[in-house]
């Protein structure tokens, strides 16, 4: 008898162990992912992971616009036609696209939104807003004309000021209160912007200012510290203009922006006082927020790029032999 | 009675038992045929078929899942066991843009899955700019350096006319990849040379991710063109270039134009770039034919007729206001 029990325990036993063991791997087997893809050849697996590139990119642009609990930051770049110009907005793309809740508004020199800039933004993967403002023949620099001349970009800025300001009217409840907290940066499209910068600006109450570099004929410009306080500018050129700094080296709350509706670039402004022509609406020098290690960091610099030569494309194009137009360069 | 039961307790033992084996067989046989046949991919799944299939597959679903989240917290993209590896090798040298530079390049090349930049400096020693500069970028990358050797009896900062600039970086960079990587390694990966002040679409890395040997696409702004580019035929191969500048090299493309597959730079262990005696415009074919016929290039950027790479130059900044002392504090790096 105890022999014989002792079977039918053991046996049962096992039949349960069994049992539950084959309802696992069952349950496990279950969820087993399609196989299938591994029978891929090398290239159909590159071309699906092309495919799963793309999809992460949409990914991130939609996290990180998720990520609401910091202040948005509105980049306003004047832009215009010109060969280099695909080649700059792609690459400063690059930078913007690894910015959080940044929102780029593109400005063009043009009488109506160009075809170029039309797709490139919308295959950019950026929060982006597309105007056009053309620059009064007056005002515009000539073939030829050195690049001082005239201040470059002023319409196209106050166009990016007057849609934010639209915005900010229409806005209520929680959206304008984040457009409380948010900041405005001019950002030329053929600077180098490092993604320390956008960091360091994105806490400013009125208007915070730090040092560029490459500018003003020298390695680096900046607001000089002292106390927490800018008291003087370093710059070589000009010192004693209201604010002698470049463009791309403050940035001003969007608050501050849309109580002072009356602040606007002068496009009529003498040379080098651009900038002073917009700040002294909004701030006095001992107002201003010095960021970048109390300004001794340079964070931002005032590349420009060469006109490419085309000679031989010129003499081929008289002779009507030039490159396919077709081709967007 | 007793022989039924009997009978019924084996097939009880039994039948679970044989269940539970087709349906392992079943589902270990599959990826046992995916591992054969690739042998080129890159898996770190060559355990064979001991490992379970469903360790397998839920460990790639896994992966899947690792990258979409990952993906949004860090940069640069997290490493793919399948993607080949984009060796890029950048010659640089100290100027005041440098550092500007190379700042907006490895922004572009953060969102480059499977990247690794070979950063070679024209130095006598490694810079801390360059150093600290890489190291915060969180990108994957090696930093050599290598001096080309001036003459000084020429005027003042001219370095030998003779070596065109770069050609001793990009030497050591592949002498590099031949001491790193042996022939025998599966490790899949392409080759690009980058100069640091030129723009790189996203669109390129992915259209030299697949090159076989040596691929070839157009390039904006040079030879004095809006665009140089090779001339492809109705079948798809590469006849000739569209060029005004001696169309006639045999290889008449820019050094931003190609890429090339690792495993024949591994193969072809003497093929280097040649140092003196090139004329202007020839650097590129003194590499490539050593490496690859005109037949064997494969078009890429929508057979050759999509810009995704210009040469752009950068202006050298006027420091007119620094003077014979400098206006502006050394200590300060820009």
């Amino acid at each position: 008898m105890r022999m014989r029990l002792k079977l039918k325990t053991v046996f049962v036993l096992y039949f349960t162990v069994s049992l539950l063991g084959l309802i696992y791997a069952l349950m496990q087997l279950g969820q087993r992912c399609d196989c299938r893809g591994h029978d891929m050849s090398k290239d159909q697996q590159i071309s699906q992971l092309r495919g799963e590139l793309q999809k992460l990119q949409e990914h991130i642009k939609t996290e990180l616009n998720k990520k609401t609990d910091v202040p948005k930051i509105y980049v306003i770049t004047p832009t215009y036609a010109r060969l280099v110009q695909k080649a700059e907005l792609t690459r400063l793309s690059h930078t913007f696209l690894h910015v959080p809740q940044l929102h780029w508004i593109v400005v063009e020199d043009a009488p109506q939104p160009t075809l170029l800039v039309t797709d490139f933004l919308a295959a950019s993967g950026l929060t982006y807003t597309h105007l056009h403002k053309l620059t009064p023949k007056d005002r515009k620099l000539q073939e030829g004309d050195p690049s001082w001349l005239k201040p470059r970009g002023a319409e196209q800025r106050n166009e990016g000021l007057r849609w934010l300001r639209e915005m900010g009217a229409a806005a209520e409840g929680k959206e304008a209160a984040a457009l409380e907290e948010a900041v405005v940066y001019f950002a030329d499209d053929d600077n180098t912007y490092s993604l320390q910068l956008f960091e360091e600006m994105r806490y400013t109450y009125r208007v915070s200012v730090w040092p560029v570099g490459l500018v003003g004929g020298m390695k680096f410009e900046r607001p000089v510290v002292e106390d927490g306080k800018v008291v003087r500018f370093h710059t070589g050129w000009r010192p004693n203009r209201p604010f002698p700094i470049d463009m791309a080296g403050f940035a001003v709350s969007l608050r501050l922006i849309l109580t002072s509706p009356q602040a606007r670039f002068d496009g009529d402004a003498q040379m080098g006082f651009l900038e002073s022509s917009f700040l002294q609406h909004l701030v006095t020098m001992d107002e201003l927020e010095p960021k970048a290690d109390l300004c001794t960091k340079v964070l931002v610099w005032h590349t420009r790029t060469e006109k490419p030569k085309m000679k031989r494309e010129d003499a081929l194009q008289k002779q009507g032999l030039g490159s396919d137009p077709d081709v967007e360069v | 009675m007793p022989k039924r039961r009997d009978i019924l307790a084996i097939v009880l033992i039994v039948l679970p038992w044989t269940l539970l084996i087709t349906v392992w067989h079943q589902s270990a046989i599959a990826p046992l045929f995916a591992i054969r046949k690739d042998d080129g991919t890159e898996t770190r799944h060559d355990t064979g078929p001991a490992t379970d299939s469903k360790e397998y597959c839920s460990q790639d679903k896994d992966i899947v899942e690792v990258v979409r989240t990952e993906y949004v917290y860090t940069r640069p993209p997290p490493w793919s066991d399948v993607l080949p590896t984009i060796h890029v090798i950048t010659p640089t040298y100290s100027r005041p843009v440098q550092k500007a530079e190379l700042t907006r390049l490895a922004n572009t090349f953060l969102h480059v899955p499977n990247l690794h930049w070979i950063l070679v400096e024209d130095s006598q020693r490694r810079t801390p700019l360059v150093t600290r500069l890489l190291r915060e970028t969180g990108l994957n990358y090696t930093h050599l350096n290598v001096e080309t050797p001036r003459n000084y009896k020429l005027r003042g900062d001219t370095r030998d006319p003779r070596i065109p600039r770069g050609t001793m970086q990009r030497n050591l960079a592949l002498r590099w990849l031949r001491e790193t990587f042996n022939s025998n390694s599966s490790q899949a990966g392409i080759v690009y040379f980058a100069d640091d002040d030129n723009t790189y679409s996203l669109e390129l890395f992915e259209e030299m991710r697949s090159t076989r040997k040596v691929s070839v696409w157009p390039v904006a702004f040079v030879g004095g063109l809006r665009y140089e580019s090779p001339k492809v035929n109705a079948a798809g191969k590469v006849y000739g270039w569209k060029t005004v500048f001696d169309p006639h090299r045999p290889f008449a493309i820019d050094m931003a134009g190609f890429a090339i597959n690792l495993r024949l730079i591994l193969f072809k262990p003497q093929a280097y770039f040649k140092l003196r005696g090139v004329k202007g415009g020839y650097q590129e074919s003194s590499l490539l034919r050593e490496l690859v016929t005109l037949s064997d290039l494969e078009p890429k950027a929508a057979n050759c007729t999509k810009i995704l790479v210009w040469h752009t130059r950068t202006e050298k900044p006027v420091l007119v206001n620094e003077g014979k002392k400098g206006f502006t504090d050394p200590n300060v790096e820009i």
